[in-house]
């Protein structure tokens, strides 16, 4: 559709500027009209007039003109009137300009404000995450003096979906990573002539650090992120309000069967990815003349119990930060549209960020034990 | 179908068509709805469309909106067949309306000027003032420029409908489709809903297309309204909405506008 081109007339007398506008006022001719606006605006005048007598046809776009004029007038404090308008269409414009005063800018109280709220931020945190471990414990040990509060069928089915279903990728992962440790420390070792002792390296690495590690960040991608993304859901559709006035503890309910189905298949997943990423490291020394029965008794005489038993103690430890930071995540879900994917990135980077601080924590613990 | 005529617009006499239905059928897969629907939209009218539940009013918004095609019949909109049309054609169509959904479907990571001001920076080479003027002149005339940085978590749930609508009028259409725009509103903020609808249907003589089933919206606001029947998979009545409560031959039809249950005669 073609529309009559308009026409800005803009005359100052004194300190007034009256502007007038001829032809169709529609959402393609607006910008024309709001770029023929700049340069009498621009000279400054005391008093601002709009007539839109002239105006043949005006749309909601057009309206658009009289909101420049009315904000740039409020803005700077100057009397603004329209004419030339009566009926729908003034009613259009009047419609328009509702609300249009530029708000007030809101005090700015620079870095002390902003120290102030980041604190406010972190006390809260804290006070959620104190409150989750007190209930988890306090429900944890319930459910120990009655297992019939457990929620058991919930428990088998999360076991499933967050360990079975994690078997390929962990088995994988764990697999190349025995595979690179042997490719890249068998050059290295064999200067010394100590290609055997690649083995060793492999064995320790893999099932007192890497295995437990590897597994516990695919399950902080797979599982933490999952949790949060459900109880944060649930979260935002009302369903945890519901379950509290039935008078069933989400804790109980939610977070409790995902908690100890992760701490259960977690260190058999590591153990799991621990066997086959010691049989990746031999992918990489069987071709260069190490039988697997050498590679498995220098992996064996490597290993301890008390390693083992460090692996496996890590892992368990990965579990509950794991679920716990994803169940958490999942709680404190806000409000809006984006709060669920907020909650599931928070779980997923603080999850990880907690790994490997605890595996550091454990690490030092452990050689300072002997172990 | 009961046609009931009266004065306009009701009658097609010298009234252009917005929207035009001929044979419709709708469903999903094989399995239709509803079928044969003959309808047809003036500019400038306010069309409720609506059903019990299960009817395909939904269904039918959806192939109106050229989100899913019909089964088959035609659908044409300014003239345009839909039903069938490639993307180019569908990409022309959607720019005659403007669309707000049942719960709104405001982006939440964006202000409401931003959000009004999306569909301005993707099709028109405005500047980024005149932008904001035209963001803020649709906000005013749903009466939330004082809301325009808000994020719409901040809103209500009535404000965030009627920023719905800003958005839809921001390349000003001249076809609005409103998907249950009183659902979960109180009495109150769905009358200053409708009444806001009548008022931009008067002032800009924008065509609406409303399905819903709230009555008193349907009764204060409404020109026509097309009733559905899933049972009986057509198009049942058609007429303004006083006349087919209190005089449709169609029993259902009564019973549905005059709200009795169904277990009154």
């Amino acid at each position: 559709m073609t529309h009559a081109a308009p026409t800005v007339r803009a005359t100052t007398s004194g300190d007034k500027l009256a502007i007038v506008i001829d032809g169709d006022l529609v959402l393609e001719t607006v910008g024309a009209v709001q770029k023929a606006l700049e340069a009498p605006l621009a000279t400054k005048p005391r008093r601002v007039s709009l007539d839109l007598k002239g105006v043949s046809k005006i749309d909601a776009s057009g309206v658009a003109v009289a909101v420049r004029l009315y904000r740039f007038a409020k803005a700077a404090g100057l009397p603004f009137d329209i004419t030339g308008i009566d009926g729908d269409r003034k009613l259009l414009v009047d419609l328009a300009l509702r609300g249009q005063d530029p708000q007030p800018a809101q005090a700015h109280l620079g870095i002390v404000r902003e120290v102030g709220m980041r604190a406010v931020e972190g006390f809260e945190t804290i006070k959620d995450l104190l409150r989750f471990c007190g209930e988890v414990s306090v429900i944890a040990l319930q459910i120990i003096r009655r297992p019939v509060l457990l929620r058991w069928n919930d428990t088998v089915v999360a076991m499933a979906r967050h360990g079975t279903d994690a078997v390929p990728v962990v088995g994988l992962l764990g697999f190349l990573i025995g595979a690179i440790i042997a490719f890249q420390t068998y050059d290295p070792m064999a200067k010394f002539g100590a290609k055997l002792q690649v083995a060793d390296v492999v064995g320790i690495s893999i099932v007192r650090e890497l295995g437990p590690l590897i597994t516990a960040i695919v399950l902080a991608g797979r599982s933490g992120s999952a949790f949060a993304a459900e109880i944060g859901t649930m979260k935002v559709t009302q369903e945890l309000d519901a379950l509290r006035t039935f008078g069933i503890d989400p804790v109980r309910f939610l977070v409790i069967p995902r908690m100890l189905a992760t701490l259960v298949v977690t260190p058999l997943l590591s153990v799991y990815a621990s066997i086959l990423g010691v049989l990746g490291g031999y992918i990489v020394l069987g071709p260069k003349g190490i039988t697997i029965m050498q590679y498995l008794v220098e992996v064996r005489a490597a290993l301890t119990i008390g390693g083992f038993l460090q692996g496996l103690a890590k892992a368990a430890v990965f579990a509950i930060l794991v679920s716990g930071v994803g169940c958490l995540a999942g709680i404190r879900t806000g409000q809006g549209p984006g709060a669920v994917g907020m909650s599931t990135t928070r779980a997923v980077v603080v999850g990880i960020v907690a790994i490997i601080l605890a595996d550091s924590v454990l690490g030092s613990f452990f050689y300072s034990l002997g172990i | 179908m009961t046609q009931i005529s009266t004065a306009t617009p009701t009658t097609s006499s010298g009234r252009k068509v917005a929207i035009s239905l001929r044979g419709v059928s709708i469903g999903y897969g094989d399995k239709a709805i509803v079928e044969g629907i003959d309808l047809d939209i003036y500019e400038g009218e306010i069309m409720f469309i609506g059903g019990g539940s299960g009817c395909g009013k939904s269904t039918l918004l959806s192939s109106l909106n050229t989100l899913r095609a019909p089964l088959s019949g035609s659908i044409r909109i300014d003239g345009i067949e839909i039903a069938g049309a490639d993307e180019d054609t569908l990409q022309r169509v959607r720019r005659r309306f403007g669309m707000m959904y049942q719960l709104g479907a405001l982006f939440g990571g964006m202000s409401l000027l931003e959000n009004v001001r999306l569909p301005l920076e993707e099709f028109t080479t405005l500047s980024n003032d005149a932008m904001d003027d035209l963001a803020r002149a649709k906000l005013g005339l749903v009466g939330l420029a004082a809301h325009a940085d808000k994020k719409p978590s901040e809103i209500s749930g009535g404000m965030q409908k009627r920023a719905a609508i800003a958005r839809a009028l921001a390349l000003d259409p001249p076809i609005i489709f409103l998907d249950e725009p009183s659902a979960g509103l109180d009495p109150v903020t769905s009358a200053d809903l409708d009444a806001m609808i009548v008022a931009l249907n008067r002032m800009l003589g924008t065509t609406f297309v409303v399905i819903s089933h709230e009555l008193a919206s349907i009764f204060s606001i409404g020109h026509r309204f097309a009733m559905l029947d899933g049972a009986r998979r057509r198009l049942v009545a058609l007429g303004p909405p006083m006349e087919l409560r209190d005089s449709s031959p169609d029993t259902w039809v009564r019973r549905f506008l005059s709200r009795t249950p169904s277990g009154d005669a």
